[in-house]
């Protein structure tokens, strides 16, 4: 099933999340940013920022973070916030498939 | 059920009726009122209709927030706390936890919210309630100040540090080791139950922690002041039309020297920037829900200008309706004189008129190079 999906999904593999959220980064903050910086250590994300950034996922990757998932762990990095995406189209995909 | 909680605004006038009067100067509602709209889901109406609640758009949650506002703000700011603990379990909670709290919240049971400590008023990363794992359980120490609601409410939602990041805990009232004080004589919203809270090493089970913690503070403030802060704008909404429609009936009626103040084009001017503010607050809220309802990430910034705006616009008309009526009007537990004192406070909660300043500018400065 994930095979046949990935025709539909082909633009977005890692590394195209990861560039999409990388120029997104760069447009709101102003400052461009490494798929490894720690986001929220550094000092770059504001308050307001974080929950627009959560909701700029759910928004583009057509996807919900909720409960759990919103662990600061997911969203310390551009890398940690792509696997994240993966990893729920992945499973929320296959929920309303079922 | 209703389709909207509009259509339950006639009802909701009928229970209240020419109660606040007296509720602001008792300095407290009739919890069995609170645990009645509670129970229809009107004290957080969006929370959807499969979880228990009333499925509303924040389009309509807001119209009738304002419905609500007009009323009086000490009930419409107990709905501003239930609607945020709501929006954050819904957000935060897992699976079970969503399921069981909201059932909760939309059956009669009340939620406070406690985010502002002595050392964390304006800047909330001065925080210093901690939740601490001890084995299968918890354990949370500290203390909130001005909790709204506090004082009718059977769970308090505390957000503390917790490990590197932070948490939002549902804590019973009943709980061993926490103490409820409250606030004597608060300048506005008299009747909305604010209290100050201590916890001194609360144990909790795992259960209570929304979606097991370790979220990001900023992101966990954001999300609850976010919907707090629509829920403001649009009570600040109903303000205004109270005032607006107070100060044009006593000035069609009340006459001085064989003219009625209406008559005056100094008084004309009042009624004028009255309606103005109701018009203008009125438009930037729709806006703010329309961002809402769409969960646009423009949502974040539209709140704050919503509540930015309409607090400020509700606090300045105020004045002006006070002046309207003078002596008619200058009586703890009238309609303008809670206004005036409700208003202010508006300016005050969910980011300070300064803290929203703050916010805007910066969000003007980030969209040049
Ligand atoms: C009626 C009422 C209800 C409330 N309900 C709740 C509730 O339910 N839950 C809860 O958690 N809290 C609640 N609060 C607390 C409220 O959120 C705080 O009062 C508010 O955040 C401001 O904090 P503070 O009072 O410590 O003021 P301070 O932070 O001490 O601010 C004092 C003044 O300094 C200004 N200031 C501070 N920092 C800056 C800055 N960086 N730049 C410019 N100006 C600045 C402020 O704008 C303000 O004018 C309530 C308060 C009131 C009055």
């Amino acid at each position: 099933m994930t095979v046949d999906q990935d025709t539909g999904t082909q633009a977005l593999d890692a590394p195209a999340i990861e560039q999409a959220l990388l120029a997104f980064l760069a447009e709101q903050i102003k400052t461009e940013v490494g798929p490894e910086e720690d986001l929220f250590g550094s000092g770059l994300v504001s308050s307001m920022f974080a929950m627009q950034l959560v909701v700029h996922l759910e928004e583009t990757f057509d996807i919900a973070i909720i409960g759990p998932e919103l662990k600061l762990e997911n969203f310390r990095t551009v890398s940690a916030m792509t696997a994240l995406v993966l990893r729920l189209r992945e499973q929320q995909g296959s929920e309303s498939d079922a | 059920m209703p389709e909207s909680p509009l259509a339950a605004r006639a009802a909701v006038g009928d229970l209240v009726g020419a109660q606040p009067a007296a509720w602001d100067l008792a300095g407290e509602l009739p919890i069995a009122l609170l645990r009645k709209l509670g129970a229809q889901g009107l004290l957080c109406a969006e929370v959807p209709q499969s979880f228990g609640g009333l499925g509303a758009t924040g389009q309509d949650n807001g119209e009738f927030t304002a419905y609500v506002g007009s009323l009086d703000s000490s009930l419409r700011s107990i709905m501003t706390s239930q609607g945020i603990a709501a929006a954050a379990v819904r957000r935060f909670g897992d699976r079970e936890q969503r399921k069981r709290y909201l059932a909760e919240l939309t059956s009669g049971k009340l939620a406070a919210v406690g985010f502002s400590e002595p050392g964390a008023g304006s800047e909330l990363a001065g925080m210093g309630t901690r939740l601490t794992a001890d084995g299968e359980e918890f354990i949370l120490t500290g203390r909130k100040m001005w909790v709204t609601g506090a004082g009718y409410a059977d769970y308090l939602m505390i957000v503390a540090l917790h490990e590197d990041a932070a948490a939002a805990v549902m804590v019973p009232t009943d709980s061993a080791g926490l103490r409820i004080e409250k606030i004597p004589d608060p300048l506005g919203c008299r009747a909305a139950g604010h209290c100050d809270v201590y916890f001194d090493d609360v144990r909790l089970p795992a259960s209570a922690v929304l979606g097991g913690g370790g979220q990001s503070l900023p992101l966990l403030f954001t999300t609850a002041l976010s919907y707090g802060r629509m829920s403001i704008a649009w009570g600040c909404v109903g303000i205004l039309r109270a005032c607006l429609q107070t100060a044009a009936a006593h000035a069609k009626k009340r006459a001085q020297a064989g003219k009625v103040l209406a008559d005056h084009q100094l008084v004309q001017r009042h009624l004028a920037e009255l309606l103005v503010a109701e018009r203008s607050a009125t438009a930037v809220c729709e806006q703010a829900s329309r961002a809402w309802d769409a969960n646009s990430a423009e949502m974040v910034v539209s709140a704050v200008l919503a509540k930015h705006f309409a607090a400020g616009s509700a606090a300045r008309a105020a004045g002006s309706a006070v002046q309207v009526l003078a002596s008619a009007g200058a009586q703890d537990g009238h309609v303008v004189a809670r206004a005036f004192r409700d208003a202010k406070c508006m300016e005050l909660i969910e980011g300070t008129n300064e803290i929203c300043q703050l916010v805007l500018a910066q969000h003007a400065l980030s969209s040049v190079n």
